[in-house]
């Protein structure tokens, strides 16, 4: 369904795929990547905060 | 015709008279965020610094229980409705709901509204999260708990229409909408416990004037035990959006159907027992309890990590079904002109950096740089504020013509409004956690102390104080923006035709492919309640047992003691 | 239940970020000892902290030549006391309740935080080795001048130091 007006295509399943691809050969690579990513930039933003940020500042509860 | 609205025309009011509450919340909310993101940075004061705090109330109380739960409702309606296939069980009791959380919603705003003017005794300046003793009129904590009883029906609501539709479904699996709104509904009957437990028993009494006196710490440790929970009522349509509708939006499918029943099945273990980790700093409650609590938090970080993996797995099948190749190529096939799809990616993006902030308030003795600075406005800003709140926006752009029957007015203007809310919040949130950083406290008209300074590591206090008001402004506009969209495309101001676009794709591993006992929502409540006991039952009793039911002023037991003694103590005198 | 690989190593890994983080905090609170605020306070009547030991006399006092005490209550707009003045080089208690409402304290540039409760006693312990200024500040709204209660905590140097009550 492709029709000529802008909002009836808000929908990508409508004639915009090219290829289907079922379970099997589907490889989410991509998103092993992303997601590694964020995991090294998570642990590095917590080291920071909790060993700069934190046990490095000014007097502490103890 | 495929739409809802078509098939479904009683249950499709319903849907638009929730959304409708709902935006109208969002927008007056948006008002007082403005005028408090002005306000508190010295750009722009028109109200008083007493009357900020009602201002506050107001946009706390619209933000975080009008908008999301309203929604909510409307949303889950769809869902149930939809994914059954079937008609309300009785739509009289439908109606009876929405109109009972609309009765308790008009108590609660006119005592906030009463703040405003001192022509009435009406007020409620206690913040969303009346700590007593602040005070508010009886007729506000009436009007929450008329509003939470309203949504305990829509859940019996949904309920029947669930367990009618198994018994002529035998063997058949809950398809997943239904699976959702059931457990998170579940989460919520055991969430509410709290508050209605803080209102019912303690503070409703003490606002009559029937007890004389409340045990802060009790009602307050009460409010968290719900005020947790809370937030994954909010999350969770985001949740059901970004696992059902997001993907098909891409053009992919959802990648796992059982792993999204095993998150939404995560959450209603661990939703609850984790409440604690709002009172780290809390005088009166051991360490070994505060760490209870700190290690359920970090476990429920689990659904959530294990949602990115199949959120973004679901998109990058839709943007490879689309022609997309490569590592990371494939990103730019994904349809980016749309404004659903775009919103929901971006709100995505913001609730994965709202888990590094999240992560640091969770960190229990972490917590201390941060409890109460404006880090954490600027922590559920990114949150529910965006990944909750630019999810429903961006959703309304795909989900409007089905409940109405119109196509939306400008796809082009709707990615104009999602982009301005992402940079809107860019600003607001990143110099939020900054500032809270420095030291600055959350909650107060005017930070600026004699003799109290807070210090950034980069840049300064006035620039970022800059970037709060910046923000505070493109959002607003981006806010205006969607306000007028939606009115355009409500009233079908363009004519546009709506989508024939019903229709969600099957997951990628279907539910065929989940454990059968996933199924037995019993089974999981009850965990969920033992979880529950474990992990309030001995800090709620050390509460009262140091403090009391009431605060010292009288303990029930004492009281009672006193009651039953005193006709002795009489005859022996 | 069909699960991908790339699902397994993602399970793994975020069951070690959870762990890393558990592990971390677990360090600070065990290997450095940073302790949270808890039940030691005890508790005190709200209505009657006059006639109280502790909190009928606020200020600073003295325990030993390394070792203070400040009592302090929170009531709104004011802590009482609101200026603080300790000699560097010392150990300093802080015991903090709230005759009205709920409130917070944070001590500015340093991890010193905790709300101030009714009924409650906040007992929170640290070491000011340095010389220096600090401000502090409530943090939880008390009322419409909750923006204008705060205090300052100056650190002197020990022969500076001009006594008790300051
Ligand atoms: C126009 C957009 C918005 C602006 C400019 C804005 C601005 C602000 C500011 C400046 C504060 C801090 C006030 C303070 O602590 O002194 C605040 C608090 C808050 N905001 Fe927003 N906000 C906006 C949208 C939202 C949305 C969409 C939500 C949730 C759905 C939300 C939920 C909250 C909550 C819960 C608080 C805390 C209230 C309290 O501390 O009692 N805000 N907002
Ligand atoms: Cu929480
Ligand atoms: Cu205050």
């Amino acid at each position: 369904m492709d029709s000529g007006t802008e909002s009836a295509s808000a929908d990508a399943w409508d004639g915009e795929i090219e290829t289907e691809i079922g379970h099997d050969e589907y490889d989410p690579y991509g998103t092993l990547t992303l997601i590694g990513i964020y995991f090294v930039i998570i642990a590095l933003l917590w080291v920071f905060m909790y060993f700069v940020e934190f046990l490095g500042e000014g007097p502490t509860v103890m | 015709m495929n739409l809802f609205v078509d098939r479904y025309p009683e249950e499709a009011w319903i849907v638009r008279a929730a959304l409708a509450s709902s935006f109208l919340a969002l927008f007056l909310g948006g008002i007082m965020g403005l005028i408090q993101g002005l306000h508190r940075t010295g750009f722009l004061q028109i109200v008083q610094d007493s009357t900020y705090y009602t201002v506050l109330t107001l946009h706390g109380v619209s933000m975080v229980l009008l908008f999301t739960i309203y929604f909510l409702v409307g949303f889950f309606q769809w869902a149930v409705t939809d994914s059954l296939d079937r008609s309300a069980e009785d739509i009289r009791f439908t109606k009876l709901w929405y109109f009972l959380m609309v009765a308790g919603t008009v108590m609660a705003a006119a005592a906030i509204l009463g703040g405003f003017t001192d022509a009435t005794n009406l007020e409620a300046d206690v913040l969303y999260t009346f700590y007593a003793p602040l005070e508010a009129h009886p007729i506000f904590y009436i009007g929450l708990v008329t509003f939470v009883i309203g949504t305990w029906l829509a859940g019996v609501d949904w309920f029947r229409s669930w367990w009618a539709w198994k018994k002529e479904h035998p063997g058949e699996r809950t398809p997943l909408r239904a699976f959702m709104v059931m457990t998170t509904m579940l989460m919520w009957y055991l969430a509410t416990i709290g508050v209605a437990a803080a209102i019912l028993f303690f503070i409703l009494p003490w606002s009559l004037g029937l007890v004389d006196s409340v045990n802060s710490l009790l009602t307050r440790t009460l409010f968290w035990f719900f005020g947790h929970p809370v937030v994954y009522f909010w999350l969770m349509p985001a949740y059901m959006m970004w696992y059902v509708i997001l993907p098909k939006l891409a053009g992919g499918r959802l990648f796992s159907d059982p792993l999204a029943r095993i998150v939404f099945v995560l959450f209603l273990l661990l939703s609850v027992p984790t409440g604690i980790h709002h009172q780290y700093v809390d005088p009166g409650i051991a360490e070994g309890f505060k760490f209870v609590a700190m290690t359920n938090t970090m476990f429920l970080l689990l659904p959530s990590l294990l949602t990115a993996f199949t959120v973004v797995a679901s998109m990058e099948h839709g943007a490879r079904q689309r022609g997309g190749t490569g590592r990371l190529g494939w990103l730019r096939s994904l349809p980016w002109n749309k404004p659903a799809f775009t919103g929901m990616a971006l709100a995505g993006l913001m609730f994965a950096a709202a888990g590094f902030s999240g992560m640091v308030n969770a960190g229990m003795n972490l917590n201390y740089v941060i409890h109460n600075t404006l880090w954490v406005p600027g922590h559920f800003h990114l949150t529910v504020g965006t990944a909750v709140a630019l999810t429903f926006m961006a959703s309304t752009y795909w989900f409007l013509p089905q409940i109405t029957g119109n196509g939306v007015f400008s796809q082009r203007l709707g990615l104009v409004q999602v982009l301005l809310w992402f940079l809107g919040m860019v600003f607001m949130g990143n110099a939020m956690h900054r500032i809270g950083l420095a030291g600055e406290p959350r909650r107060t008209a005017e930070p600026f102390y004699d003799g109290v300074t807070f210090d950034t590591a980069l840049g300064s206090i006035s620039e970022l104080h800059f970037q709060i008001a910046l923000g505070s402004v493109i959002l607003t506009v981006s806010l205006l923006l969607f306000m007028a969209h939606l009115f355009l495309s409500w009233f079908d101001v363009a004519s546009n035709p709506a989508p024939d676009n019903g229709v969600i794709p099957e997951a990628l591993s279907g539910p065929e492919n989940a454990p059968i006992v996933l199924e037995n929502l019993r089974l999981w409540t009850a965990i969920a309640l033992v979880l529950i006991l474990l992990t309030y039952a001995l800090p709620l009793a050390s509460i009262v047992s140091a403090n009391g039911f009431f605060g010292s002023a009288g303990t029930l037991v004492g009281t009672a003691y006193e009651f039953a003694v005193s006709p002795f103590v009489g005859v022996v005198a | 239940m069909e699960i991908h690989r790339y699902e397994t190593i993602w399970f793994a890994a975020s069951l070690l970020l959870i762990v890393g983080f558990i592990g971390t905090i677990t360090y600070g609170a065990v290997g450095v000892g940073v302790e949270m605020v808890d039940d030691s306070g005890g508790t005190v009547d709200p209505d009657n902290l006059g006639s109280h030991e502790r909190f009928g006399d606020t200020g600073v006092h003295k325990v030993n030549e390394s070792h203070y005490e400040v009592n302090m209550i929170a009531v709104h707009p004011s802590f009482i006391p609101s200026e603080i003045e300790i000699p560097a080089g010392s150990t300093v208690t802080f015991y903090m309740t709230a005759s009205d409402v709920t409130h917070g304290f944070k001590l500015v540039d340093s991890n010193l935080n905790t709300m101030i409760i009714p009924g409650q006693v906040s007992e929170i312990t640290a070491e000011f080795d340095e010389p220096g200024e600090y401000g502090f500040v409530c943090h939880e709204y008390c009322g419409s001048l909750h923006h204008e209660m705060a205090g300052n905590l100056s650190v002197v140097p020990e022969d500076e130091w001009g006594g008790v009550d300051s």
